[in-house]
């Protein structure tokens, strides 16, 4: 599995008043994907063993 | 669990009064593998160029594809309709060497497997002193005559164990019965992770057949021990492997294939991934928000992995947020303009494999 590129998307949440982390747009084995926060998720799980490698990081655009 | 209160009752029963045959036809779901048949193909029907990079689900649901190392060999997976004649089934998973690799790394392997969550083997007892042993059997065919390793792991207790088999008759559809064990250490984990891998050898390196053959359960999976004696599958490209008829159950016996409703199946395999169109075409006005949600049904293993083919229009920025969920799909639209407008239309892929 070749991750390219991971991004949080945000959608605002009328509860908190906040835009939130919703999902992950990521590029992986070269197909878009939005992969969910669900640590069941195995795109997930790969996706935070990538990020945990330096270099690598989740960008979050509201950071 | 029903498979021990129908073993009971065929033992109770006159001989006359009902059928061993008929007994066994009972559904009762006691074949751990989903998909055996190999009849549910919902990503498609065959890939091409399988190997470096290409482990995961291509055709045949359930049913991953998995290559360590680097390797130069590739593949073509197919569901075919060549299938042992007379024993009911109507597809077969085909794995054709394309590109040969006459000899691989010592890392490198060549895998088909199965992955099932650990809430649905409790019942096995794993870790206890009453682990049930697990028996597998299957129709298997290939030109590669010699010694296959079917390699079971638990991925929860990192432990294994193997059994190898033999292609004896070149081209020829043979029926295979191996029965593992029990384990009593290490219990499976009650969640919806992947607990146990189902893992049929098509290659292997050195790395894991240069030990002895792990044929009682022992700890440390994927080792020297793994698939000892194990033929390259890559080392002609006039090479092909066939499988079906895939049944796990707890017991030393092997029962007759448990043929499920092709409705059945396919819910079962959409657990773990199924493809979903959405549409929604609507007035809009400019600078408000749309939030359209669409059931899933069956609930999926996990909130899947979303993927979309399609289009936007162009009142609402031709995009939208995609949230998948093990029960639904989200959409939320802002719409640039107003005026007529499809939100969304096209399929969404939900991807919940282990």
């Amino acid at each position: 599995m070749i991750i390219t590129s991971a991004t949080y998307q945000k959608l605002f949440n009328e509860e908190t008043n906040q835009q939130e982390n919703v999902s992950i747009k990521a590029v992986i084995n070269g197909k878009t994907l939005i992969v969910p926060l669900d640590e069941a998720n195995t795109d997930y799980q790969a996706i935070q063993e990538w990020a945990a490698i330096e270099g690598n990081n989740i960008i979050d655009p509201g950071a | 669990m029903a498979i021990t209160r129908i073993s009971n009752i065929a033992n109770t029963l006159p001989d006359d009064s009902i059928s061993n045959s008929k007994l066994q036809n009972v559904v009762n779901f006691k074949n751990i593998i989903i998909n055996g048949d190999m009849s549910i193909a919902q990503r498609g029907t065959s890939a091409t160029g399988l190997g470096n990079n290409d482990s995961g689900y291509h055709t045949v649901d359930r049913w991953r594809f998995q290559e360590v190392g680097t390797p130069t060999y590739e593949f073509t997976q197919t569901q075919s309709t060549d299938v042992p004649s007379g024993q009911g089934f109507a597809k077969s998973l085909k794995m054709d060497c394309t590109t040969a690799q006459g000899s691989l790394a010592s890392d490198e392997l060549i895998r088909i497997a199965q992955r099932v969550e650990g809430q649905n083997l409790q019942y096995l007892k794993k870790g206890t002193a009453n682990a049930e042993s697990l028996t597998a059997s299957f129709w298997v065919k290939s030109n590669k005559t010699g010694t296959y390793i079917l390699n079971l792991v638990d991925q929860d207790n990192t432990r294994q164990i193997s059994k190898s088999y033999t292609i004896n008759s070149a081209s020829t559809w043979e029926k295979k019965t191996l029965t593992f064990e029990g384990d009593t250490t290490g219990a499976f984990d009650n969640d919806n992770g992947n607990s146990l891998q189902v893992i049929f050898f098509l290659g292997a390196g050195t790395d894991y057949t240069s030990g002895t053959l792990a044929t009682s359960w022992e700890a440390s999976a994927l080792n020297t021990n793994t698939a000892v004696g194990q033929v390259n599958l890559a080392d002609s490209t006039s090479n092909e492997w066939y499988i079906t008829g895939v049944q796990l159950e707890a017991g030393q016996v092997a029962s007759d294939f448990e043929f499920l409703p092709v409705d059945v199946n396919l819910e079962r395999c959409q657990r773990y991934y199924k493809e979903q169109l959405t549409n929604c075409r609507i007035n809009v006005n400019s600078g408000d928000t749309y939030k359209m949600s669409y059931p899933v049904n069956p609930t999926m293993r996990a909130d899947p992995t979303g993927s979309f083919s399609g289009s936007h229009g162009s009142l609402v920025g031709s995009t939208g947020t995609l949230t998948p969920a093990k029960n639904n799909i989200k959409w939320d639209h802002t719409a640039t303009g107003t005026g007529d407008s499809t939100l969304h239309d096209g399929t969404v892929k939900l991807d919940a494999e282990l």
